[in-house]
């Protein structure tokens, strides 16, 4: 009897505590995402779903084929590499430099130079946005600076279409360099000072102890680095939309900028707009795989 | 420890005040010349647009025509009044601070009230539960917003505090959750079962034991949310069109150069926006690393 009523009180217990998160969970989360998937295969265009005037149909992948005939969408997909690509072999390498100067470099005032590193990372990326987009302008110190240099310097660093995801792509080498500067120093500290220990007196050089102890015992945190890179480069809007709002002539777009022009911008698309944010979710997926899957092909051993 | 390093390492190159495998004198002086160079450059490279920016920020748009690079000659304060009143500084600052409050709170309380029962009261529901949160970590807010604002419109919560603020906490979950889930099932079953025998009720424990003893992660989760939710802008900028209810990365918009060319302002705006996180940072700066790298990590 009395085991009876604990269980009661257990399960009561369970439902209370877990239902403001589950339910918040899977009212603005859960069931907007499945929402989401399913706009993306149907002809809705806001309004009601059931019983309006024109019943919504299923229209199986043709949003998917309109975007994938949009130049747009190419350009922004393309962007979009360049910024992983920039985060993955621009950032976590630096990163990684920077925090294997500071933990092997002996460093004096370490806890100064963490801060300062890590600094353009806590301001809003829109504060960030406006602030370069000034610092690139035409009225704004790069071009002094190039014009003391070469006289007559045009600056048309963001208004030429074709380069103009050049400055935003350093941009961000500036501002995110400093997160994976942090993992990697966080981690650096962790490894075990008596391994190292033991591979100096074997006398191994810098390069070898680098190269043997400390990369195999990083491997994981690399991995974990390149996931965060990908993910959080597939998603980068903020920065763009504050510096160059995609443009000039929408060269410089990102597939969440694409997504929001499509679904905020002029006449609305909804399911366009769904399809593209469904791409995008897909696309992160298929990425972090393959690099788990590199990592099993060519990781160090695992911690 | 201490001792077994003493006696691995040569005596003659002994040195107690350095804890570190390498002394001083064995990392090359060119490694440490390089290593140095390199840790100042970024450092330098890292600071000189802010600085830039306080500096201009003193200087007015004609002096700033004039003199882009320099120190201000006459150094201009009223910049900053002008920035306070045109972009409604103190409204903006006050919501931004309205918003990640109560969502961190929020936040906060739900992951860890799940998660103690995530860890600590067995149930069939878990896995299911748990696991749908734990996918929830890798989904972006981008994936949902066509949804979430058509559901705001609906329930007629675009343009309201509450509209903001229901997402921002939904969005905060996965990671809390994850978080303060796997931290709770580190602590002992022999501590929660002792104070079921004692006659404690589950909320009471929750209350006295759990939520007490989980203070590092409720930190590590509560600094997360606070940057996350400060600096979001995408959610933010589609459900709030009214001025009075816009947070500091929205109204600051205002300030693009595509809209103003009043230079000395949007200077001025923009300290006036970086302020309060900068001060943030500093106060907690340890405690941030920390924070960043841990949830991170295990994200």
């Amino acid at each position: 009897m009395k085991m009876l009523r604990t269980r009661k009180e257990e399960r009561r217990a369970y439902l209370l505590l877990v239902l403001p998160a589950v339910l918040l969970y899977f009212a603005v989360v859960a069931f907007p995402m499945v929402f989401s998937i399913w706009m993306s295969v149907s002809d809705y265009s806001g309004g009601q779903i059931f019983g309006g005037s024109t019943p919504v149909k299923l229209i199986g992948f043709s949003n998917y084929s309109r975007m994938w005939n949009d130049k747009y969408f190419w350009i922004s997909l393309k962007n979009n590499v360049f910024i992983v690509l920039i985060s993955v072999f621009g950032q976590i390498p630096l990163g990684f430099v920077l925090a294997y100067a500071i933990n092997r470099g002996r460093v004096r005032a370490k806890g100064f130079f963490q801060t300062i590193i890590y600094l353009p990372c806590v301001i809003s990326s829109v504060i960030v946005g406006i602030l370069w987009q000034t610092i690139f302008s035409p009225y704004g110190p790069v071009t002094e600076l190039m014009q003391r240099s070469i006289p007559g310097w045009e600056n048309n660093l963001l208004s030429n279409p074709r380069t103009a995801i050049i400055p935003v792509l350093l941009v961000m080498l500036w501002m995110y360099t400093g997160t994976y500067f942090i993992i990697f120093l966080a981690n650096l500290q962790k490894i075990d000072q008596q391994v190292l220990e033991a591979a100096r007196i074997d006398g191994a050089t810098e390069g070898q102890t680098l190269r043997y102890v400390i990369l195999p015992a990083l491997s994981g945190v690399i991995v974990t680095s390149a996931i965060l890179a990908i993910s959080g480069s597939l998603k980068s809007f903020d920065l763009i939309y504050a510096m160059t709002g995609g443009n000039p002539a929408r060269r410089t777009s990102v597939l969440a900028l694409y997504m929001y022009d499509t679904a905020f911008r002029g006449a609305p698309n909804y399911p366009l707009a769904n399809a593209v944010s469904t791409f995008m979710m897909a696309f992160s997926f298929l990425l972090i795989i393959i690099t788990k899957l590199v990592e099993k092909r060519f990781g160090g051993r695992e911690e | 420890m201490n001792m077994v390093q003493q006696t691995i390492v040569d005596p003659s190159k002994k040195n107690k005040r350095r804890k570190s495998y390498l002394k001083s004198s064995e990392v090359g002086l060119f490694s440490r010349l390089f290593f140095g160079v390199v840790l100042t450059l970024f450092s330098v490279l890292s600071i000189m647009p802010l600085v830039w920016l306080a500096l201009s920020s003193f200087k007015t748009t004609q002096e700033f025509q004039m003199n882009r690079l320099g120190l201000p000659v006459n150094w201009f304060f009223k910049n900053y009044v002008f920035a306070w009143e045109i972009g409604n500084m103190g409204t903006l600052v006050l919501n931004s601070v309205f918003y990640t409050t109560i969502s961190t709170i929020a936040v906060v309380l739900f992951s860890m009230t799940a998660a103690f029962a995530f860890a600590k009261i067995k149930s069939k529901a878990t896995p299911f539960l748990y696991g749908s949160f734990v996918i929830g970590i890798l989904l972006t807010v981008q994936s949902i917003m066509v949804p979430l604002f058509l559901m705001a419109n609906l329930v007629d919560l675009l343009d309201t505090r509450l509209g903001v603020l229901i997402p921002y906490i939904g969005l905060g979950l996965p990671i809390g959750v994850y978080l303060c889930t796997e931290y709770v099932k580190s602590i002992h079953d022999s501590i929660i079962e002792s104070a079921r025998i004692d006659g404690a009720g589950y909320f009471k424990i929750f209350g006295r034991i759990v939520f007490p003893m989980a203070k590092p992660v409720i930190s590590t989760l509560s600094i997360l949310n606070v940057l996350s939710v400060w600096n979001e802008f995408m959610l933010i900028n589609i459900i709030v069109s009214r001025e009075s209810l816009k947070s500091l990365p929205v109204g600051i918009m205002k300030f693009s150069s595509a809209l103003t060319s009043d230079y000395g302002k949007q200077f001025a705006a923009l300290v006036i926006g970086l302020l309060p996180l900068l001060l943030f940072y500093l106060a907690f700066r340890n405690k941030i690393t920390e924070g960043v790298s841990a949830g991170a990590v295990k994200g």
